[in-house]
Order: C-alpha cells, then structure tokens, then sequence
C-alpha cells in the first residue's frame, strides 16, 4: 500500500509541540522546524506519542478520515500476496499521476507540467524473514506491504525476481506454510507467537491487530495506523488466502524466531529494500508506467476477466453509455470502486468503456425496437381524466399544469392538446347514458383478437385507451362496466392469435414478396399481350403478302386468249 | 427576422433525442456559465478560452456519438448540427487526415498570423522543445497535433 499524502487541515490537528513551526515546501508539502533542535521533517510531531491501542478508536473522529477513505479503496484487493500487492502499487502510483494530469477533457493529449513534482513514494518495509532451506545463504524476505524479495546477505545482493535455482525451495516452503495454516500450527514460530495467533483466530480478529509493540513504536504518526488497518483486512480474507497460493503475511518480529545470519539486521534489509524501490520505480518510469515486475506468481486476473470487471463496473454505477468519457471522470463517482483500478492505464480503461458503450447502446437500440411503440396520445388522456375539470378554460389549465411531464412531451402538438382538452370537458357534461353507450359502441369496434375474454381490465389495447371515449366516463362506473362487457365475449380467434404473433418483419417481407410477385404477374401479361399482338400482326401480313403473291400469280399467268381476257376483265 | 417560435409550437426533435438530450444540456448550462463570468481580472486574450473549450467538447460529443459510436441516426444528427448543438465546420475538419484532434478552426487560420503559419498547439509534442510547455493564445488548446 502506498503511503497516503493526503495532509488533514492544520485546524483540525492537534496543536504542535513548543519550539515547532509549520512551513511549505516548494513542491507543496507540508513540513515542520524546530528551531531549537535544528531538525526538520514531514511527519507532524505529536505532543507525545499516542497510545497504539487507543489510536484505532479515535481513528474514526480524527479528520484524517478521509485518508482512512482513500485506503479503503481497495477492499477486494488482497495485498498479502506479493502478485496483487505488486500490480496494485504499479497501478495506484499511475492512476493518481493521471489524475493530476488530466485537462478537463480538452482536445487531444495532455501536456501537463506534472512531471516536474516528484511523485508519493511508496514505503515498504521488511517485516519478516525466513531462511530457504537447502540454498543456506539465501533467505525469504516479507515485506509490510506482504511483498517478498530474496536476499544473499553473502553477496549482499537481493532480487523481487526469485532467481530461478531457489524456486522449487520455495514452493516447498509455501506449500509446507499453507499445509501447516490447513492444520492450524505455524511450527516454525515460537510458543509465544502461536499462542498469540490462535487467540487472534479464536476472537476473529484480523491477526494484524495485536501487532507486536516493536512494529508500532516505528511510527507514531497517525498514518501508520491506517496502512495497518487497511493491510489487515486485505490479510483478514482467510478464505481468499487459502486457495490459489495466496500467503499471509508472517508475523515473526522476534529476530530469534528466524535462523538467519547473525549479521543480517533489519536495518540492512531496510537500505536493499529502499535501493529496490528505487530501481523498481526507476524501471517503471522508463517503460512509461505500463509493465511492471510481476515477482514469482502470474496475475490473478487476467485480462478478459479485468475488461469484464470494469465493464461491471460501468453497469453498477448506470453509467449513461450516450455520455462523454470526461463526463464520467468529471463525476469521478467511479475512481472510489477497486475494479476501476484493475485496469492499468486511463487509456485501456476508456477503450473498454466505448467498447462496452457502443454494445450498451446497440442492445438498447434493439430493445426499443421490439418493444411496440406507445402511443402518445395515452398518457396524455390518461392526464387529462385525472386532472381535467370543467372549471379550467384550456389555457388556464395548461398553465397550472405546464410543468406536468404529458403536456410538456413534444410527441403531441399543442392544438390537439387544446383540441382533445375541449371535446373531453364537453363529453362529461353528456349523461351517463350516453357515455356508457359511447363506450360500448367504441368495445364493440375492437376486433376479437385485440380484445376478448382473456384481457385484463388493466391491459386493455391501445386502440381503446387512445380514444376520448374511454377516458369519458368516471374510472370507478367505467371499470367495472368494460370488465362485465369483456366477460361476455368469446375466447381469443386461434387464427388471429397466430396472426398477431407473426413478426413484423416477416409480415413486412410477404406483402414485398406479393407485391413482386403481383408486380411479375402484371409484367408478364404485358408481355404476353404484346407477343400476341406481334404474332397476329405477322400472320396477317403474311396472309396479305400470300394475298399479293397469288395476285402476281394471277397476273403472271397469261392464257390463250393473251391479252384480251385482261382486257375483258378489266371491262367488267 | 423571423419570429421564434415557442417550444411547444415547434416540432420535435428527432427519435433519440430524449437519450441525449441530458448531457446536451449539461452543456448549454456549462456554456451560459462560461459567457456569463466576469473576465475582469483575466488576460484580454484568456476571456474566451472557455468558450472555445466548451464549443469543441460538446461538438465533439456530437462528433463521436455519430461516427464513433454510431448511436444516433443521421436525421437526428442533421437536426444538432441544424440547431447549433455542434460546430459543421470543426467536424468537417475533424474528418480529415491530420487535422483528428483540431481544437478550433482560428488555430488553422493562417492568414491571420504574422508569418502565415498555424498556431503553436497544431505542432507535434515531438518536434517542441523539451518541457515545452505550450498553451495556445486563441483557445488555451495545449496541443491538438495528430501524432500527440
């Protein structure tokens, strides 16, 4: 866990110490002069140090509160395993350095001057130590943040890699922890600290609290306090820790619980520890912040699984898929969530937010569209029979209603608004008899399949709920009459009922097949008609043609009379 | 001029309209607010950066809304662009190549600097000087190069 900046107001804090003054520091921090001592430091100097039983009791009054909040944001994360712990710090180190650099959203990339302020620092600290059996130098260091590193206190060297000749010693070594943790005895700890452990066991409370008194006198400022807390409950999820490797981290303060070096103090851990974290840091920078050591374990998530969660993410909070992106982070409703920091970077989350954006508005798009379009005219009716009185003139009644959500909806015009306000106040000074027979006349015009005896009095069809007539008669005359009038009508038609189940688009693409098919037919006698006439034409001009042939026939053929019978026939 | 008519005489905007129409007017507030500060104590030059910046957000909102995300129609986008929900010409802008990320159309406008060249914001991250940090005099854009 990384250490908190958050500095709560100088007016809510306890008063200094005589001799003690406040300053600023260029970059913004807080620090404290004693002028008298010529000793300066970050942390706020206490009157005297808190007792570490009474801090966690005031924790919850003391305005450092909303730092205890921001730790808090990470419940689900366990960060006694050393994968999670590492994964988160790379995450939550960027995610604070994009807040700081966001711009409101504005154009393109940021260009933020943020760089130039050094960012919070992680502080980790060795907790505990264990020597690997069968590689004897080398030992297993946990840190507070339950992250481990092996040491060499020969070379002097240490690495957050497990090199690759002590790893099956110390999967044994877990293995062999996690039996034990199975059979509720930790072996290797002293009688002291067993006994201590089961007693935490036995009460339920995190094993974390009734941290040894050398831990606590480290740091006396309230913030140790906190990181305590949020790390016992990440250790407290004893169910999480059992299954998939998941360690909780060793208690064993007492440096004789351990058979390492006689050499090997903590403060030495301390320094490899802090020469770590630089070049772990360093590491992290150059590669622009999106790799980062996994240890010896590979990430409890992958990648789908994290795209997916933070798709829940969006769901649980409704975010509106139709906002803008910076909206979202404008809100910054979300940064509180822990599934918002499973992602890495700003850049992956905002791709899987449009990812899911464009599916979450398709899937609505298509869900409007099933669903049948309502009418705007219901409602509205259904308004007006509440509200309408014969007393109010149209403009009065819709200035004293013009804030009610019928008459503002831009579906309906004003002029029917008007239109059907007056024919309702002048249909209810009609009687009652000839409302009801209205009514019955408008039950009576709905077909079979729309209305029958399997309708309910509160699902009637719009046909009917969209008609003045309806909204007539006073609910309490008018129900029971349509509910007598829908009991005397037969069962729904088969036929229609099938009819009315046919969708709409297979509907749609018959009545385009019959009138292709129609539009075919019509193109077809056309064209049968023409051929016809071509043909007629043709034989009739190869009757005529036949016609003239044998009249040249005729001609040509001269008989013994010669020329005279033409001439004769001529004559004639 | 023709009269304005009242909403209630107007005809209604296009189907989907209602699903955007909240943010759409989380704009329009956020804009009445930005031209109704008082820009006394800010630099002659600064009074209408937010103007700009508001004006590219909400024409861009617009923008991704029916090109990226494909959840308007196009009659409904027509009908923004017709009643000044977006900028036509900043989006026109935005389609083509290299000018993606273009903050407001002054900054491309060169005829009206000095030596005929774009605005600062317009040049890419790589090419300024190293912790060059720029803000450009037209609409406090920090850079809207493509490569950015």
């Amino acid at each position: 866990m990384v250490k908190s900046t958050y500095q709560p107001p100088p007016s809510a804090l306890p008063p200094l110490p005589p001799g003690w003054t406040e300053h600023k520091a260029p970059t913004g921090h807080t620090y404290y002069y004693n002028a008298e001592t010529k000793e300066s430091t970050y942390k706020r100097p206490g009157v005297a140090p808190v007792a570490p039983i009474a801090a966690p009791a005031a924790a919850p009054i003391d305005p450092a509160m909303s730092s205890y909040v921001q730790h808090q944001m990470v419940p689900q994360i366990n960060l006694s395993d050393p994968a999670v712990a590492n994964a988160f710090m790379a995450q939550y180190g960027q995610q604070q350095l994009q807040q700081q650099g966001h711009r409101g959203g504005f154009g393109g990339g940021a260009r933020g001057g943020f760089q130039a302020r050094p960012r919070p620092q992680p502080v980790d600290k060795p907790r505990s130590k264990v020597a690997i059996p069968g590689c004897e130098p080398w030992i297993l260091v946990y840190t507070k943040y339950g992250r481990r590193f092996a040491y060499n206190p020969v070379k002097n060297a240490s690495y957050w890699r497990i090199p690759e000749k002590l790893m099956p010693a110390i999967l044994e070594l877990d293995t062999a922890r996690i039996r034990e943790k199975a059979e509720g005895k930790k072996p290797e700890q002293g009688g002291e600290d067993k006994q201590e452990t089961r007693d935490a066991e036995k009460t339920g409370k995190p094993a974390g609290e009734s941290e040894p008194e050398e831990a606590a006198h480290d740091y006396d400022s309230s913030e140790y306090e906190e990181v305590e807390v949020t790390d016992d409950e990440g250790a407290a999820d004893d169910d999480q820790d059992q299954d998939g490797g998941m360690r909780k981290r060793q208690r064993t303060e007492e440096p004789s619980a351990d058979d390492g070096p006689a050499e090997f103090t903590e403060a030495d851990i301390a320094a490899q520890l802090a020469a770590m974290n630089a070049e772990y840091n360093d590491t992290e920078m150059g590669e622009g912040g999106a790799e980062w050591e996994e240890g010896d374990e590979g990430l409890p998530l992958s990648d789908e699984d994290a795209r997916e969660l933070f798709k829940d993410l969006l769901n649980d909070f409704r975010i509106n898929p139709y906002s803008s992106w910076d909206k979202l982070l404008e809100e910054g409703k979300v940064f509180d969530d822990a599934r918002y920091s499973i992602l890495p970077t700003t850049k992956a989350r905002k791709e899987v937010w449009e990812e899911w954006s464009r599916a979450k508005i398709q899937e609505l798009k298509e869900r409007r569209a099933k669903e049948e379009k309502k009418d705007p005219r219901i409602p509205y009716l259904a308004f007006l029979q509440e509200k309408a009185t014969p007393k109010l003139y149209w403009p009065e009644f819709r200035r004293k209603y013009k804030r009610e959500e019928p008459m503002k909806s831009t579906k309906l015009s004003d002029k029917d608004r008007e239109k059907w306000y007056r024919e309702h106040i002048n249909r209810l000074k009609l009687p009652q008899a000839t409302l009801k027979s209205d009514l019955k006349k408008l039950l009576e015009s709905v077909p079979l399949s729309a209305l029958n005896n399997q309708t309910m009095v509160s699902n009637l069809p719009a046909q009917v709920l969209a008609d003045i007539r309806y909204i007539s008669l006073d609910p309490k005359v008018r129900d029971p009459f349509v509910e007598a009038y829908i009991q005397g009508l037969g069962p729904p038609p088969e036929a229609g009922e099938t009819a009315e189940q046919e969708d709409e688009a297979a509907k749609k693409a018959r009545e385009e097949r019959r009138k292709r098919e129609r539009a075919l037919e019509e193109r077809e006698r056309v064209v049968a008609e023409e051929k016809r006439r071509q043909e007629k034409k043709m034989q009739y001009e190869r009757a005529k043609l036949r016609e003239e042939e044998r009249e040249i026939e005729r001609a040509m053929h001269v008989g013994k009379k010669g020329l005279q019978s033409q001439l004769v026939g001529d004559k004639a | 001029m023709p009269a304005i008519r009242p909403a209630s005489k107007r005809k209604p905007p296009p189907d989907g309209f209602e699903d955007i129409e909240e943010d759409l007017l989380i704009f329009s507030n956020k804009m009445k607010d930005a031209q109704n500060t008082p820009t006394d104590n800010i630099p002659k030059h600064q009074a209408q950066w937010p103007i700009f910046q508001i004006a590219h957000q909400r024409s861009r909102y617009v923008y991704e809304l029916y090109y990226e995300k494909e959840a308007i129609s196009k009659k409904l986008y027509d009908w923004l662009l017709k009643n000044g929900y977006a900028d036509p010409m900043l989006i026109a802008k935005w389609k083509k190549q290299g000018y993606e990320k273009l903050c407001c159309l002054r900054c491309i406008q060169t005829k009206e600097t000095n030596f005929n060249s774009t605005c600062v914001c317009r040049v890419p991250r790589a090419q300024l000087k190293e912790d060059q940090d720029v803000q450009c005099v037209s609409c406090g854009c920090r850079g809207c190069a493509s490569t950015d």
